[in-house]
């Protein structure tokens, strides 16, 4: 790649959390003035190997150099004196700080320590911003600014600081298309103007858009190491997912391993993993009626929506967020109270009735929000998956939770839904997002729920883990559940819905066949093409 | 007018606890670590002040000592919270107690029971030259002793500290997102440490402070809840040295109000007027969001590896 010494190297990385090892002897060499994608699905290892080299956390085992120079990197300041500078997926900010008081954090100032004078470094902070087309206003309140010029912010914290290797964490994931292309250009910018970048990403379409070289992460391992030119997504896409079985896989994986067509297209993801399952039957397992639901300001939000859906029916309900999808999923679930309307459960009505009554239903909701709505972060794995369960007769002994047998059932989900956790007693909070999502669905399965309302279920999700979601969804469907799919990605809800219809401001306004979808129709709906007011 | 003059004369000295122990509480608080031993520590800040300046015969070294004492407490908890991260509350509840009966000790072993208890001097007055001859002003702001002087340039130093320097800058980080600061290479750990030594060492002075001003003897009862009133205090003035002074001006008017209501024998009962600061502190909380902001991160402990915080 070049003569001189990489910028950056990392050498045989170990790190352990508890019996969890998260980095295995990971390597990984960037080159002086690239842009480098360290590719990988969720757990693969790639944020925490970008941690180890940001000092958050020790390493086990390994060496670190840069430019050639060995360096030990304990903190996160040792990691500046280095050079590197850290985009993670969370900003960190200090909310109630300006924009120029978050960049100039942490660094010595100008002038006498007994005055703050901002002045310069609020200078540099707008030149800065213009030359490397990163467009903020220094002196606004970090917190009153959309996520899309916080990440600017971020960015430009490292810029100030003269970072020579500048690590992002997943940067697209909260950006609109148009902010996309504008981040990729500054990074490109960045790269001219000496820098190395290193995308870390579980997209490989942005990889390819974005990068020079990459470097393919599975299990806390480098599986390669590509140039853009010598390789393509398909190729990728086969050496991520990993076509060697390895024990611990799930099923999923098996079948995600034969699919390298186009692994941006979840259509062939899902196509290749259709199990047979027999006609939807008994048309009314699930009716609503007239639901009308009011929001947390007290708009109504769903205004008399209606359906019927037969045992083990896709429904899938499409639209732009915040068109009621929300309220309808809670009301749905029995999470909120409606305004008005019927749900009723294979026969049964269940408006007003207690939570207990809905759970006895076998009514099971995937919240859109998993770590807010779906998990109590603080609580361990196990706790977390007995709730909802905790009057079954399987773990309970004379009135109270029988923890031995919670914890052994939580190691069997652990086992069957292959989280990545430190057993059950682990802290949910703890897990990355996929494995999260994981126990949501684990939870909501070992119900054998009759309605499951999946509200975003992949969204941030790997492909892996992708896969995983829906083969779970089809085998609930084989067993006669209904399922109503509420998503924002189009391709999913095409591909496994049987039925599609599209919610606009609170009312559904189109409705499809399986086979019978037209997308461009139904972006139209959803946009409220053809709807009065 | 004559009156009025007295009234602030009396108040600004009554302040001075207040004002001392919150503005210590703050300082800790914004740095993330959340005191609330402040009682126990104004109670030892008290026996150890009067038992030294009794023994030593000089207020200034008792000064000194329950500053350095109480520091030592929050040593302590700025050791147990940031490096061993045991719970701010449960720690700070300990040495509550722990330092409540270290003082009843100290004193019972240093003098015993006896029906005539040892007296030290009141501090002296220290008349500012010039200002304190403004007819009514001098009297009111200008005639007290050092103490009260001290609290109130401490204040303009603390929030210069706090909003007006570069090291405030990072301080302040240390409270509302430790694992922004952290990633910045501010040291929060020992920002925390240093932060919470201070602050304690301020509630011990405003301890001292006690005998030293009014009786001139120590009783286990004579800091009489105003540590838990601090509390109520920091949350009062939104955690910022500025309005601090105007929360502690408040309650300690209420102290003077309801000593003299006592005195004077007339229709309101002073417990009522003791009451009122505690709902005036309510009626903020409840209704002033914006103004009742606190350190975000107040109270609760930063682990790097963890993913659950921050």
């Amino acid at each position: 790649m070049s003569q001189s010494a990489p910028r950056l190297s990392m050498r045989g990385i170990v790190k352990e959390f508890g019996p969890v090892r998260a980095l295995d002897r990971a390597e990984l060499e960037v080159a002086p003035r690239e842009i480098h994608g360290l590719l990988g699905g969720n757990g693969a290892g790639k944020t925490t190997l970008m941690n180890v080299l940001y000092g958050l956390y020790r390493a086990d085992a390994g060496t670190i150099a840069i430019d050639g120079a060995e360096v030990v990197i304990a903190s996160p300041k040792d990691a500046i004196d280095a050079g590197v500078g850290m985009v993670h997926q969370s900003f960190l900010q200090i909310d109630s700080y300006t924009v120029t008081e978050n960049i100039v954090l942490g660094t010595k100032l100008p002038g006498p320590a007994w005055r703050l004078d901002l002045s310069d470094p609020r200078e540099q902070v707008a030149e800065l911003s213009s030359r490397f087309g990163l467009h903020v206003d220094p002196e606004a309140i970090v917190e009153d600014l959309p996520v899309g010029v916080r990440q600017r912010v971020e960015i430009l914290k490292a810029l100030y600081r003269g970072v020579g290797t500048l690590i992002l964490d997943e940067p697209t994931t909260n950006l609109t298309p148009g902010e996309v292309d504008e981040l990729f250009r500054s990074m490109r910018t960045m790269v001219d103007e000496g820098l190395s970048v290193i995308l870390i990403t579980h997209k490989i379409r942005e990889t390819m858009a974005a990068c020079d070289r990459m470097t393919v992460m599975r299990d806390g391992r480098r599986i390669a190491t590509v140039r853009r030119e010598e390789t393509d997504a398909e190729a990728l896409a086969a050496i991520m997912v990993g076509r060697d079985i390895d024990e611990g896989v799930p099923e999923a994986a098996v079948i995600a391993t034969g699919v390298v067509e186009d692994l941006e297209n979840v259509a062939d993801v899902v196509e290749s993993a259709e199990p047979l399952r027999p006609d939807p039957v008994d048309s009314g397992a699930v009716r609503i009626e007239d639901l009308r639901v009011r929001n947390d300001h007290g708009v109504e939000a769903v205004r008399g929506l209606s359906l019927s859906m037969s045992r083990g029916e896709i429904l899938g309900v499409a639209g732009v967020a915040g068109n009621g999808q929300v309220e309808f999923a809670e009301a749905v679930a029995g999470v909120r109270q409606p305004e008005s309307g019927r749900v009723s459960i294979r026969g049964t009505d269940l408006v007003g009735r207690p939570t207990r009554e809905w759970l006895a239903a076998k009514v099971a909701y995937v919240p859109e929000d998993r770590d807010g709505d779906g998990v109590l972060p603080t609580m361990t794995v196990a706790e977390n998956l007995v709730l909802g369960s905790q009057r079954s007769a399987d773990i309970r002994r004379g009135g109270l939770i029988d923890w031995k047998a919670a914890r052994q059932k939580a190691a069997e989900a652990i086992a069957t839904y292959s989280i990545r956790a430190n057993g059950p007693n682990a802290l949910a909070g703890d897990l990355s997002g996929g494995n999260i999502q994981r126990v949501i669905l684990a939870r909501a399965f070992a119900h054998e729920p009759s309605l499951l309302i999946l509200h975003n279920p992949t969204r941030g999700l790997d492909l892996r883990s992708t896969q995983f979601v829906y083969e779970q969804v089809h085998a609930a469907t084989a067993a006669g559940c209904s399922v109503l799919l509420l998503s924002e990605d189009l391709d999913e809800l095409v591909a496994l819905s049987d039925r599609l219809v599209t919610i606009y401001n609170g009312e559904f306004v189109g409705e499809w066949a399986r086979g019978a979808v037209d997308q461009v129709a139904v972006g139209q709906s959803m946009a409220g093409v053809g709807v009065e007011r | 007018m004559n009156e009025i003059a007295e009234f602030v004369a009396l108040v600004l000295p009554a302040m001075v606890p207040f004002v001392l122990a919150a503005q210590g509480t703050v300082l800790s608080g914004r740095a993330g670590v959340f005191n609330v031993s402040q009682e126990g520590l104004m109670v030892l800040g008290a026996a150890v002040g009067f038992l030294v300046s009794y023994s030593v015969g000089s207020n200034a070294v008792g000064v000194f000592v329950a500053a350095a004492v109480a520091g030592l407490f929050g040593l302590i908890l700025g050791v147990m919270t940031t490096n061993w991260r045991l719970d701010q509350f449960i720690v700070g509840l300990a040495l509550y107690f722990a330092a409540l009966g270290l003082a009843s000790l100290l004193y019972r072993v240093a003098v015993g029971t006896t029906l005539e208890p040892p007296l030290i001097p009141t501090l002296e007055s220290y008349p500012i030259p010039l200002l304190s001859k403004i007819p009514y002003l001098g009297e009111m702001f200008f005639d007290h002793d050092l103490l009260v002087y001290t609290a109130f340039v401490l204040s303009g130093l603390l929030f210069w500290f706090m909003y007006r320097t570069n090291a405030g800058l990072r301080f302040r980080a240390c409270g509302e997102n430790p694992r922004s600061a952290d990633s910045l290479g501010v040291n929060v750990a020992r920002t925390r440490i240093v932060a919470s030594v201070l602050g304690a060492s301020l509630v011990g002075v405003a301890g001292a402070y006690l005998p030293m001003v009014y009786t001139g003897t120590f009783t286990e009862g004579m800091v009489a809840g105003r540590g838990w009133l601090v509390i109520a205090l920091a949350f009062l003035g939104g955690w910022r040295p500025q309005y601090i002074l105007a929360g502690a001006a408040f309650f300690a008017g209420m102290e003077v109000l309801a000593l003299r209501a006592q005195v004077a024998g007339i229709g309101i009962p002073h417990q009522f007027v003791l009451m009122l600061p505690y709902i005036a502190t309510l009626v903020v909380m409840m209704f002033a969001f914006r103004w009742a902001r606190q350190p975000r991160f107040l109270g609760q402990n930063y682990d790097r590896e963890s993913r659950l915080a921050g």
